[in-house]
């Protein structure tokens, strides 16, 4: 007895020393892949396999969809569709009372141009602006999210095509006109266009702590159309440029009439220069809308003329440069910010027109670049070279050129017909030359056919070796009007929304869901969570929802399943009501019951195994 | 120095206090929880005054085969562990300053008492936790005892129950209070 203590003793303080010292502390490892070397074949260049992901993010405006497309690059899969300027039953956008608000009462959004906000010229990966040429809107959406948080409807500026630029550090959103027409959209006859009628540039703001944007003034302009533009760079930081056609101020038939001048003109102007005089009490105040007017003050606004009908103007990662497309002229214009500075300090100003100094075009324009054969130039990317890639819509291809020389380097056919093109972030200060999409306007023969109308398609161009190479193809619904790229990393997003103990509406605990009837109103503080609504703990069936036919029933509900991935979808049964709630999320939706009856609610998001059973009532009693 | 301890012995003990001490401050168990949807796990990491991990969505998980909620509310245990290992610790390093080797076989003696009211314990929790299901739950499974260490598998879940930092330092405080009494081995 006295010897088997030490024996047992001893193996057991064997195996704790064992399990001290040999103990495994490393948690469960992930393997790494071995990277292949040599050449990768095409497939390779854009094969991501599971469980690794793109090294970009891509996000293409959705054009009359109302919707941006964000795509993972170079796979070209698309990722997420999110709802901007139009409704959209997949998200509840457009129906909770919140967004149902944002949107205005607009079923419809024509999304042209989304812009990355930029710390320093470099895109920071904080928000996305769009905006609206169809209802003259302007939307920030919230990249830790991918929600559109504020829509602003800016009055004058009628349809905002030429939009949205960025200022290299976010100051301004700058939304020029496509169309002219009288302050306010009021009548007038277009016999009085060159009177009545003119372009309003918006410079909108963002108020960063309560998300949401406001017009900080306007400028009036000549009753033209204002095509694209760009915010200068670095040298040129405080500087932007706008493309402008119809100076001709044709009212009908614009293919003819709008197009018979050699000349349009880029309008030039400093944003810092304006801003000052705003400060100092140079604008008009009219409707609310400060507002400056070139034939009353001097404004710091420059014309430059251009070829004809010009489309893109791109300013050169350095901020040296602007480049301007021909549309109708088969060439390329590459301006200098800095001859053109030089011009106005020497006023090389050959005439004014509508109170505007029009600079000389010899003194400000550094080379004609004419590739052969290339037609339909529209818009111009670069790359960490500092090299230029203009889509060519006409000749349908990508030339590669060099903005200092003006040579061709390169070519490369696209199907077919590239509007814009974005290469990886290819307006910011540092491009990084790794791809290039062509944004193509027809996919023709590229597809499975879906009968007479076909997708879009959207081409990725490896720009790895000097060879320009088509490496993937991919269909899109329309139309991508111009697209912005950026490295995945920059974007932190969120997996679950935050608990906020101070929202009056949410409720996190299920003790504390409730019904509460104030006169004909009655309020729902309810809470979904895997798989289950409660709108009131204390009730019989606590997801039923018993109202008054004509009472308004304003149902807020929180989904407390603080788990990735997780969202609850709120659906009436003929009702027409539907919205999500993503994990930790407070919705409101508001309507009133305005038909007796018996009308299920249900789970529309798939949720869990018994998502099916995620199902209570709303009862409508007959008055 | 007759009868007392050596010096070597004496230190062996004071290092033994000072890891009881670190380890309230350190999770002691754990169990992990893998699904195919869940391939980054789950946790409940168990401190000796805290719960930590992911208690909400386990629990949101559990209510469909009827377990019951997990909360430091309901392990009493964590509102007086801290005092009784931090007793303990000052009980080791009373032994290291005093020296004497009676107090030793008090000391192992206190170390294989809580140990095993320990074990005891977390047995009679996992098992409570998992036969004790609501038969009224969507999902009904037989009832089970995962394993205080080592794996399991319930519905789509595959468990891993572990021993963490603070039990390993208690474990080597241990061995040193053992080392110093067969240092003072008769030979």
């Amino acid at each position: 007895m006295k010897k088997a203590v030490p024996a047992v003793s001893g193996i057991l303080v064997g195996f704790l020393a064992a399990t001290v010292f040999f103990a495994d502390f490393t948690t469960q490892g992930t393997s790494t892949s071995a990277t292949p070397t040599g050449e990768k074949s095409t497939a390779e260049k854009v094969y991501i396999p599971f469980g690794q992901q793109d090294e970009y993010y891509m996000f293409a405006s959705g054009g009359h969809s109302g919707q941006l497309f964000v795509y993972g690059v170079p796979s070209m899969r698309r990722i997420r569709t999110v709802p901007v300027f139009s409704p959209d039953s997949a998200t509840g956008y457009g129906f909770d009372k919140e967004t149902k608000e944002m949107l205005g009462g607009f079923r419809w959004g024509d999304f042209h141009h989304p812009a990355f906000s930029e710390k320093n010229g470099e895109y920071d990966g904080k928000y996305m602006f769009a905006t609206d040429v169809a209802n003259n809107r302007v939307a920030v959406m919230d990249l830790s999210t991918f929600v559109v948080k504020d829509i602003l409807k800016v009055p004058n500026t009628v349809g905002p095509h030429c939009a949205a630029f960025v200022t290299q550090n976010s100051e301004y959103l700058f939304l020029p006109t496509r169309f002219s027409a009288p302050i306010g959209q009021q009548y007038a006859s277009l016999d009085d266009y060159k009177t009545k009628y003119n372009g309003f540039m918006s410079a909108v703001k963002m108020n960063e702590k309560t998300k949401k944007l406001e017009v900080a003034w306007q400028v009036k302009l000549p009753p033209w159309s204002y095509d694209l533009s760009d915010a200068g760079k670095k040298v040129s930081g405080d500087w932007a440029v706008v493309t402008t056609y119809n100076t001709e101020e044709a009212t009908t038939n614009m293919e003819i009439n709008a197009s018979q001048k050699d000349r349009d003109y880029i309008l030039l102007f400093n944003w810092r220069e304006l801003e000052k005089m705003v400060r100092e009490g140079k604008a008009d105040t009219i409707n609310g809308v400060k507002i400056i007017d070139p034939l009353k003050v001097k404004s710091g606004l420059y014309l430059v003329p251009v070829a004809k009908s010009p489309h893109g103007v791109d300013v050169t990662p350095d901020g040296k440069r602007f480049i301007a497309s021909g549309k109708l002229a088969p060439a390329m214009t590459v301006f200098s910010f800095e001859k053109a500075f030089e011009a106005i300090k020497n006023n090389k100003i050959t005439e004014q027109v509508k109170g505007i100094p029009v600079l000389d075009y010899a003194s400000v324009m550094e080379r004609e670049v004419n590739p052969e054969n290339a037609l339909g130039p529209l818009h111009t990317q670069f790359d960490d070279k500092g090299m230029a890639y203009t889509t060519m819509f006409i000749s349908s291809e990508i030339v590669k050129w060099d903005p200092n020389t003006g040579k061709t380097l390169d070519r490369v056919p696209v199907q077919y017909s590239p509007g814009h093109s974005v290469s990886a972030e290819g307006d910011s200060v540092s491009p990084d030359g790794r791809y290039i999409v062509a944004l193509n306007k027809l996919a023709k023969d590229t597809y499975l056919s879906v009968g007479p109308s076909h997708p879009e398609s959207m081409q990725l161009i490896d720009l790895a070796s000097d060879k320009m190479r088509v490496i993937q193809s991919a269909p899109v619904d329309p139309e991508p009007h111009y697209a912005q790229m950026i490295k995945a990393d920059k974007i932190k997003t969120i997996e679950v929304y935050p608990k906020d103990e101070t929202n009056p509406n949410a409720v996190y605990q299920q003790k504390n869901a409730r019904i509460e009837r104030k006169g004909n109103e009655v309020h729902v503080y309810g809470l979904a969570m895997r798989s289950k609504f409660i709108f009131d703990d204390k009730a019989k069936r606590k997801d039923t929802i018993e109202v008054k036919e004509g009472d308004k029933v304003v149902i807020h509900l929180t989904n407390v399943d603080f788990d990735e991935d997780i969202t609850h979808g709120f659906g009436i049964n003929g009702y027409d009501q539907d919205i999500e709630v993503q994990p930790g999320e407070t919705k409101t939706l508001e309507f009133v019951a305005n038909k007796a009856g018996t009308f299920p609610l249900y789970c529309t998001n798939f949720c869990s195994a018994l998502h099916q059973e995620m199902n209570g009532y709303l009862l409508v009693q007959p008055k | 120095m007759s009868k007392g301890l050596s010096t070597v012995s004496g230190i062996c003990l004071a290092v033994a206090a000072v890891l009881q001490g670190i380890s309230i401050l350190l999770p002691w168990w754990g169990m992990k929880f893998i699904a195919p949807q869940y391939p980054e796990g789950l946790d409940i990491v168990v401190y000796p005054y805290k719960l930590e991990g992911r208690i909400d969505i386990i629990n949101g998980l559990n209510h469909y085969i009827g377990m019951k909620e997990f909360s430091a509310a309901t392990f009493h245990e964590l509102d007086y562990l801290p005092y009784v290992i931090g007793a303990m610790a000052i009980l080791t390093l009373i032994a290291a300053i005093v020296r004497k080797k009676g107090i030793l076989y008090v000391l192992i003696g206190l170390f294989v008492i809580g140990g095993t009211l320990g074990i005891y314990d977390m047995l009679h929790w996992l098992r409570s936790f998992g036969t004790e299901l609501d038969p009224h739950a969507p999902i009904k499974i037989s009832p089970f005892i995962p394993p205080i260490i080592g794996e399991n598998r319930i519905a789509n879940f595959i468990t891993y129950s572990y021993f963490s930092y603070g039990s390993f330092l208690i474990g080597a405080a241990f061995l040193l209070v053992l080392l110093s009494l067969w240092k003072e081995r008769k030979l």
